[in-house]
This record gives C-alpha cells, structure tokens and sequence, in this order.
C-alpha cells in the first residue's frame, strides 16, 4: 500500500517537475518567439486606435484605409505569400488603456510589430513595455514628435512629416506667393505654439524682408467674431492657421460673415474633410498641407486606393485620413516584401534600416537609414477648389529649419 | 471702441446660451434635487435629430421643434426609468446616474452618426454694421431667443399658478402634496422645461461649434460655473452667472490672455464663492449638527 502511494508520490512529483520544465520551456519559447508574429504562412502585426471617444474619428476611418489595403493585398496572396492579419485594438485614446492593449498585443497575441497605430501620447506610454523590454518595433505610427527620432531609437520608424516640417512648408508657400505680411492664428496649447513659431524663421529664410506676427486664441474657441477683427486689424497678407479642423472652420466662417478675404494657409489637420464640411463655401481657396495626395485625384495609385475602399470598407467615405491609413499599411508592405526569410522583430528593424525610395504613390517617397527613423519631411499642397480638397504640383520639401 | 462692442456682443451671446442651460439646470435641481449631468448629451442627441431632418430637406425651424422634442422625450424616459426609482433626496447617487446616462447617450449619438464633425445652420446669416463694428445677427438673434424664453420662464414662475405649484413643490414637496398637488407631475414638467431650454441652447449654440457628439461638454462646464456664481437654488442667479460667465470669457481673452481666459472666469467665482458660499443670488441654508 505504502509502496504504491510512494511510486504514485514518486510519479506525480516527476509529472509535476515535468510540467514545470514544459511550463518553463513554452515560457522561454514564447519570450523567444514574441517577434515571431503568427507562423510561416502569415505576418501578425498589430496596433492601438481611437475606435470610440473624442478622437475616433481619426481612428475608424484610419483602419478602414489599412484594412482596405491589408485585405486587397490578401487577396492578392498577402505579403512574399504570407497573409497579413492586422489586430486593432480600441483604446479610446487613452495613454493606460493603451499599454494594457500592447501588453495583450506582444504577451498574447504575440505580434511581430505594431503598426499603423494612432496618438502621440498614448504610444510613448507603450514605449519602455514594447519597444524598450519586449523589443518590439513601433512602426508609421499617426502622430508623434521630433523628440522620437532625434537621436533614432532602435525599433521605432515614422512615415508623418513633422508639424514643424509642415509649419515650414506653409511658411515658404506664402511667402512664394507674395505675401510679405503674415498672421499665424494659433491656438495656445505649447503644441500649437511650438508649431507656429516655426513660420517666421523660415518666411525670413526664404525673403529677410517679410514680416510675421503671431495671435493667439484659446483652445476650442468657437466664437471667432472679436478674433477676425483683430486680424482686420493687423493689415496682414496672408494668414496662417495652427488650429484644429473644428476651429479652422469657425474662422473661415467667421472671416467671411465679416467681409475678410486675405489668402489662408493651414497644416494638415485643417485639411481634412470637416473643415469643408463645416465651413461650407467659406474653405473655398483655402490651403493646406497634406501628408497624402489629395483622395480625389485622378493618380492611378489614388484611384486603386478609392477603388479599394468601394470593395473592401464600403461604408466608410474614401477620405484624407483612410488614405493615411492605407499609406502608412503600404510603406509597411513594401519594406516587409524586402526580408528574405522569417519576419521577425529584427528582420523588421534591419529592413526598414536598409530602405531608400519606398514608394506608395499615395504619400512622399519615403528613405529610412540608421541614422534616419522618419521616412520623410515633405508634403502635398491642397486647396479646396469646388468644395473639394484638390492636389496641387507634386511632393514638396520645406527648407531646412533652424 | 469697435473691438469692445464686438467681444460685448459675443460675450453676451455666449453668455446667453450659458445662462438658459444654467437655467434649465437650476429649474431641474430646485423640482427634484437632481443636479442633471445628462441634460447636454440629451439635448445633443436633439441635435443630431435635428441634422438628420435637416438632411432630408425639412425646414430649420422645424428640426429646432424636433430638437427640443426628442430631448425632452428622452430626458422624461431617462427620469422614469432610472432617476424616479431611485426615490426623492439620493442627490449624489443621481449625479452619478446622470454621468452614467450622458456617457451612454454620447456613445450612443457617436455609434449612430459617427464622429466627425457636422454642421448645424445659422438661423440667420449676416450682419449688422453699429459704431463700426459688424456684429453677426446670429448672436442678436441668440441673445433675443434666449431672452424672450427668460422671460417666459420667468413669466411662468412668478404670474401662473403651474409655476406657483412647482415653486411649493420646491419648497416642501410633502406640504404641497398635502394641499393637494401632484409632485410627481409638477417634477415631470420641471424636467421637460429644463431639457427644452437646454435643447434651445443647444440649438443657439451648435452653428458656431459645429456638431460633435461632446459638443455641448465645453458650454455645461460653463454653465455650471454661472450657477455657482449666481447661486445654486436661483434662477435669476442662473442667467446673470451665466451672462457674467460668457461676457468675463470674452474680456479675458481679449484683453487679458487667451491662454488666461478660464484661469480668470473661474478665479472670479472661486472668490465670489469666497465671499458669498451660496453665490450671489442664493439662499443661506443652515443645518443641524
């Protein structure tokens, strides 16, 4: 009896030692294999987005372009053969809520990558779990800051012109276009003012002659009525815009209740669909900047991209920030078919290291190298011509700053 | 001189819209004790109707009448099925139901129309030339419908005997239950009128904002600042907060700061709060021990 219960003891503490081994080994395993990314016949990345909550109308629309591009590119026998699988994740633009969803991504669902992500914040709280202990590589995430990429840290990429390049790009527009008086309207959150004190060293760089001044407005104004007259004050040229969309429209509506008709400039996030939508035949002749060609061109690249969207996201409009979806899915696409053999985290980080001329034909030409971790410091001109957003020459690249 | 009188007007429209929902707050709180944190996601979902009628081609006017309708609608269900159980005096657990239930109708409002913004029409476009300045007939248009409602609330409470029997169901619902009124209908109306007014506000307010399903957070912040500034329990404290609130808003971010602007208002109540706990229309209320 007691020897029976001595050879059970005996087998259960072997099974257990065994089953902590095993346990121990899949742990070590799975730690291993946490760049891995699925298996051999598919490529699983993932990313954290705004799908509900105040910025969700950046991040539905986001997926919908990526996962317009990722499902026709699936359908097309996926990536060197391997089918792309895209988990998204809402995290309601919260900077916690997202490192929970990058715990699960890495620990769980054992992603090779985050890409095509969504907020500033809300990735920098998931840097020290994914990029700096899991090594998992951040790539074209929207958003972010000079800060990310100077110096370059390993695993992280960007594909968005900086603010600060766009500010420059819209400075050297007006000043080309005559302007010799300039008012940059911005909002004053730092990250607003930042940006716009970025206009007046370029103007000057491009005619020492120009003069520019800056006026400030509260965050989330709605009431532009004193604001327009003190820009009808000012006896300016031309008039910049650091705002949001929202804020935009209230100008340029507001502008032209009161009689103000003075050539206006803006960076990327006034154009955007809303602002038309909102301002109505106020944003007529407004221009901007944009970090893709504008979604209702006749570019073949532009139309595989509306003809995607009709297939794969039909109830989704074929707008700027789908197209900025779609874009940052194809840069990631096009650098990932370079990798001969497993795609792995470091596979990733050597491929996008090693690529120069990464063509989308929706966005800039983008070049990474070692020293290099943002793809590009160019933009597209738009201007609202019929109450439509329309491209304007080709990709430009602002004069240095500083 | 141009300038001032252009940040007075825009001021006082602004303040408009901050004193009616203020007012809608304060007639809701002294009915039922329910500080209604629901009332500018509901009249934000009236918005949304009114857009869609919009869409469809009906008259501006009318979709303002939906607006107010369906907010009133909504807000009458959201007392019966989860305010009224909750009985009278639960003055905190119904603050938290309210923020519930606004978060619920924001998510609801954002999953049926989305999230990008929409635009809402001027009642009226144009503007009015006066000592120099080009004033938007829109915000004289806000300040008259704003006042005229003012004025007819105000009309309601003090010259009817509906507004006689809300204000003793005010003071003592069960004295006036005793003298034979019917609290829970007289609480009924007090909701459908403040909800109306906001949804009013709502209206005044969504042309220059656009539409977003938060669009009314920024304005209910406000508000609410006017009625502690004008007093909790008043409701000419409501409007004269809120108008102060509006026209300080203005004054501060032009002549102050625009960085500064609610560092100012909300200096300027914390130290009337200061010197006056129940604002400077309010009651003195003191309790035992």
């Amino acid at each position: 009896m007691f020897r029976t219960m001595r050879k059970f003891r005996r087998a259960a503490g072997t099974t257990a030692v065994l089953a902590v081994v095993a346990l121990t080994a899949n742990a070590c395993a799975d730690q291993d294999s946490a760049g891995a990314g699925g298996n051999s016949s598919e490529i699983h990345i993932g990313a954290w987005l705004p799908l509900t909550g105040a910025t969700a109308s950046y991040g539905v629309p986001q997926r919908a372009g990526a996962d317009a591009y990722f499902k026709m590119i699936n359908a097309s026998g996926g990536i060197n053969d391997r089918k792309v699988r895209w988990t998204v994740k809402d995290n309601a633009a919260d900077p916690q809520q997202t490192v929970q969803i990058a715990r699960e991504l890495v620990g769980q669902d054992k992603v090779v990558a985050i890409v095509n992500a969504n907020g500033t914040s809300q990735a920098e709280a998931a840097f020290p779990f994914v990029l700096n202990q899991s090594k998992v590589p951040v790539l074209n995430e929207v958003g972010g800051n000079e800060s990310w990429f100077k110096p370059p840290r390993p695993g992280l990429f960007g594909t968005q012109t900086l603010y600060e390049d766009q500010a420059a790009a819209i400075a050297a527009w007006t000043v080309q276009d005559g302007a010799k008086k300039i008012l940059v309207v911005h909002s004053d959150p730092a990250a607003f003012v930042n940006v716009a004190k970025q206009v007046e060293p370029v103007a000057k760089k491009v005619d020492p002659s120009v003069e520019v001044d800056r006026l400030t407005v509260k965050y989330q104004t709605t009431d532009y009525t004193p604001v327009i007259s003190k820009v009808k004050a000012a006896k300016t040229q031309a008039v910049i815009l650091i705002l949001t969309s929202p804020e935009a429209a209230a100008f340029l509506k507001e502008a032209k209740l009161q009689g103000l008709s003075l050539p206006t400039y803006a960076y990327a996030p006034v154009a955007a669909e809303s602002t038309v939508s909102l301002a109505k035949d106020a944003a007529e002749g407004l221009k901007a900047v944009q970090l893709v060609k504008a979604p209702s061109d006749t570019d073949p690249a532009v139309k595989e991209f509306r003809t995607a969207m009709a297939k794969y996201e039909p109830g989704q409009p074929a707008g700027f920030l789908a197209l900025w979806g779609w874009s940052n899915a194809k840069v990631f696409a096009e650098i990932t078919k370079t990798i001969k053999g497993p795609v792995t985290a470091d596979a990733i980080d050597k491929a996008y290291e090693k690529a120069t001329k990464v063509e989308t034909g929706v966005s800039p030409v983008m070049s990474f190298s070692p020293s290099n971790h943002l793809g590009t410091r160019s933009v597209q001109r738009v201007v609202v011509k019929d109450g439509v957003w329309t491209s304007e020459g080709d990709f430009y690249t602002p004069p240095k700053r500083g | 001189m141009s300038q001032f009188l252009l940040v007075l007007v825009s001021g006082v429209a602004s303040g408009a819209v901050y004193g009616l929902i203020g007012l809608g707050l304060v007639i809701i709180y002294r009915a039922t004790d329910v500080v209604n944190f629901a009332m500018a996601s509901l009249a934000t979902l009236g918005l949304y109707v009114a857009v869609s009628l919009r869409d469809q081609g009906v008259a501006t006017v009318l979709g303002i009448v939906a607006a107010v309708t369906i907010t009133v609608v909504a807000g009458l269900l959201v007392r019966e099925t989860v305010i009224r159980p909750l009985g009278q005096g639960q003055l905190f657990s119904a603050l938290v139901v309210t923020m519930g239930v606004s978060l619920v109708v924001e998510n609801v409002a954002s999953s049926i129309w989305g999230d990008e913004p929409k635009s809402f029409p001027n009642l009226v476009n144009g503007t009015v030339s006066w000592s120099g300045a080009a004033l938007p007939v829109q915000s004289l248009v806000t300040i008259a419908v704003a006042a005229v409602a003012m004025a007819v609330v105000g009309y309601l409470f003090a010259r009817t005997t509906l507004g006689s029997a809300m204000r003793a169901v005010a003071e003592n619902a069960d004295t006036a239950r005793v003298v034979g009124l019917e609290p829970q209908r007289l609480a009924r109306i007090a909701w459908a009128l403040g909800l109306g007014l906001a949804a009013l506000a709502a209206c005044l307010y969504a042309p220059r904002s656009g539409l977003v399903p938060t669009a009314l957070v920024a304005p209910l912040f406000r508000a609410f600042a006017g009625i502690f500034l004008g007093g909790l329990t008043s409701m000419y404290g409501a409007v004269v907060g809120g108008l102060t609130v509006g026209v300080l808003d203005n004054l501060a971010a032009n002549y102050a700061s625009a960085s500064l602007r609610d560092t100012f208002v909300f200096s300027f109540t914390v130290l009337v709060l200061l010197i006056r706990p129940q604002g400077i229309f309010g009651t003195r209320t003191f309790q035992r021990v």
